[in-house]
């Protein structure tokens, strides 16, 4: 043997035996999109693993460009080990094999330990895919200063009570703009801020968005053009118009919006301590059936990870309660104001506050269903949104949109089921 | 050795001294664009393998996409409206500047905005042009008059962001015209004085045939620049409301990084493309021949 092919094969031979050393020796990656500051209790959980684990490291990834970001990194093979998915990311995950399925113990640990709808939403087509993290929900959030100055005490509880209460709360200028908006929607680019309310509130009419299989869309059906039909009215009568905006809650101009918790800092901070006394939170105003919607985020673990059982039982470390004391994630969603959706962690929290409790109660009386995990859900949403804000405005009719929406919405859905 | 050959080696010195510039075109541009192309021909998400569907997403687009044509609509009005008020008004302030007091610091205040985050220029006059709050709707109540809903009517919401653009970028046109103007030189004025000729008529017939040259560029640059601009849509109206203000460079830029289509992305890009050398092509005969 040459001496060159000598120091060749041995350079391979080192090499194979370093790689899989090299791999143990990484600490595991969690990425989500918290800041360093929003994660601390996080990091510091993080920070302990390592003494007596493989170790693991935060990797923070801005919320917009995270599946981006994910996409980019496995392309050049450097994907974390561990993610934080939205729900609607994880069907386009788990189709192109991104996502490994957790072992038996945390899929047992997620339905002993969940409500049923957060277990759906870290669901896609019948398998679990990960543990839920941050849960949100949406309800009825009013400016009781506004409706006591109108003559009413307590929020309403059915969409007509709800008309009455914003039309008598609505105000407008000289010029005829809204000065104070009885009700409002919110503005997002996304659409969000349209279809999440869409979805609380076909879900109370008894719809739904989808058929199970997901190969045909319900969007024509009565209870969603019903929905759209109650949105559109806000507008066409006059309550309320797009240019008032749902997260101008917080300086007081506005009486009630249908809005996830995790705006709960953003009013605290506009009300300041009037917030306790002029902030109430209550059901969809739908009746006694009413339904809202909740979208949540889950722990998945990288397909590619070379230490998977590793990077589950980290998952699970995270997301179990530590001696009576919330679970690490827990912990950190309680400081932002978040909420989990985990029964034990909700016991080992401090009892929620006159805010979060009706989101809390939601999520236990299983009145939050999850939003759809569909394929090309963003798109899917930027076509509702466009139809829903077509027929506020009133440059489309309910029935007619709600029906060309559906069969745009199905032409998407048979690329995929 | 041929009697036009150079020393020995010479041949292999010249490639050596372009590699670079040619390694970055090959890196930066050619694979790209090759990539792009091989890419509209089939149906990728980054997260799979791209599968071969042919010519099926230039058929989708031009045949059954609503969105995709009327944002190649809105691409149109857009370019249009920004070449057509933007050019004159940036040729009309480097003339007004060019016999201006304080010239350099009037030219410095209009190429400001060009200084500033095109992302920070949409919020600022998402400020401005908010229909409820916005400075100049305040304004308009104050003397009791309902303002326009700039960025909330479809129509207003187009005229806004056409506005805002000529506004960031009357600045960079007005050096180039100024430069030009600086170059006339000033003996032919003289004489077009001394032969009595007007201001209207010394414009027509001696500045602006001089300047064709920086007006064919600033026009063409200006229209591909239109053509394929989104940023500051994407920062100020996000395409909205209602698609009004959706551009086509902006339907492929989502298409690609917010649906994960990035072979109907790269097809609309490439249509995008293939449209602006083709307009740029025409503008830029029409302009020199009539020269």
């Amino acid at each position: 043997m040459t001496r060159s092919k000598f120091l060749g094969s041995t350079f391979c031979l080192a090499s194979l035996l370093a790689a899989p050393t090299t791999a143990q020796e990484r600490p595991l990656t969690v990425a989500m999109h918290y800041t360093q500051e929003q994660a601390a209790p996080l990091i510091a959980c993080l920070d302990a693993y390592g003494t007596d684990g493989p170790g693991a490291e935060y990797q923070q990834i801005s919320y917009g460009d995270y599946l981006q970001t994910v996409l980019t990194g496995r392309l050049a093979g450097q994907a974390p080990d561990i993610y934080n998915v939205y729900s609607i990311w994880a069907a386009q995950m788990v189709d192109n094999g991104v996502l490994a399925t957790p072992p038996a113990a945390v899929t047992d640990f997620v339905t002993a330990g969940y409500s049923a709808g957060t277990v759906d939403a870290a669901t896609i087509d019948g398998t679990l895919w990960g543990v839920p993290t941050e849960v949100s929900v949406y309800m009825l959030v009013s400016n009781m200063a506004l409706l006591r100055e109108a003559g009413f005490d307590t929020p309403p509880t059915t969409w007509a009570e709800m008309r009455e209460m914003a039309q008598a709360i609505t105000t407008r200028n000289d010029q005829d703009r809204i000065e104070t908006a009885g009700f409002a929607f919110a503005q997002s680019s996304s659409g969000a801020g349209l279809v999440h309310p869409f979805y609380a509130l076909t879900y109370s009419e008894g719809g739904d968005i989808y058929a199970d299989d997901r190969s045909e869309a319900m969007l024509e059906s009565d209870a969603a053009t019903a929905t759209a039909g109650l949105m559109a009215g806000m507008v066409q009568d006059g309550i309320t118009d797009l240019s008032v905006d749902a997260y101008d809650f917080p300086a007081g101009g506005i009486g009630m919006m249908i809005m996830a918790n995790w705006y709960e800092s953003a009013i605290r901070e506009g009300f300041g301590d009037r917030f306790d006394e002029d902030v109430a939170v209550s059901a969809i105003p739908m009746g006694e059936d009413w339904k809202t919607m909740q979208y949540a985020f889950f722990m998945g673990v990288d397909s590619a990870s070379d230490r998977s059982d590793a990077a589950w039982d980290l998952v699970r470390h995270l997301n179990e309660p530590r001696d009576g004391a919330p679970s690490c994630m827990a912990e950190m969603l309680d400081g932002l104001g978040a909420l989990t959706a985990s029964s034990a962690d909700t016991a080992a929290l401090p009892e929620a506050d006159a805010f979060t409790a009706p989101f809390v109660a939601a999520l236990a009386d299983d009145r939050a269903i999850s939003q759809p995990n569909v394929m090309q859900a963003s798109e899917l949403e930027g076509l509702i949104a466009r139809t829903l804000e077509e027929v506020i405005v009133g440059d489309a009719e309910a029935g007619p949109a709600m029906e060309e929406l559906d069969g745009d919405v199905e032409d998407i859905l048979s690329e995929f089921y | 050795m041929d009697a036009g050959d150079g020393p020995v080696g010479a041949g292999r010195a010249q490639w050596l001294f372009l590699a670079p510039l040619l390694l970055f075109a090959v890196v930066f541009l050619i694979l790209p664009l090759g990539f792009s192309i091989y890419l509209s021909f089939t149906r990728w998400n980054p997260l799979g393998t791209p599968s071969w569907v042919g010519l099926r997403q230039f058929e989708y687009l031009l045949t059954r996409d609503d969105d995709f044509l009327r944002s190649l609509v809105n691409t149109f009005i857009f370019a249009f409206g920004f070449v057509v008020i933007g050019v004159p008004l940036a040729l009309g302030l480097a003339f007004v500047f060019s016999r201006a007091r304080g010239k350099a610091v009037w030219r410095q205040i209009y190429y400001l905005p060009q200084l500033t985050n095109i992302v920070a220029i949409a919020y600022l006059w998402q400020f401005v042009l908010d229909d409820r709050y916005g400075v100049i709707n305040r304004m308009l109540g104050l003397v009791g008059l309902r303002g326009p809903d700039w960025l909330t009517d479809p129509t207003m919401a187009m005229v806004s962001v056409v506005l805002v653009m000529i506004w960031y970028d009357a600045g960079k046109n007005m050096l180039i015209f100024s430069a030009a103007l600086e170059a006339v030189d000033q003996d032919i004025y003289d004489a077009a004085n001394l032969d009595g000729a007007t201001a209207w008529r010394t414009l027509r017939s001696i500045t602006l045939p001089i300047i064709r040259p920086a007006f064919i560029f600033v026009t063409i640059t200006s229209f591909i620049t239109g053509m394929g601009f989104f940023a500051l849509i994407l920062a100020m109206t996000g395409g909205g409301p209602r698609g009004a203000t959706d551009v086509t460079a902006l339907y492929a830029y989502r298409m690609a990084f917010e649906d994960l289509r990035m072979g109907r992305a790269s097809a609309a890009a490439l249509i995008l493309a293939a449209v602006i050398g083709v307009i740029a092509l025409i503008q830029f005969r029409a302009l020199r021949e009539r020269s």
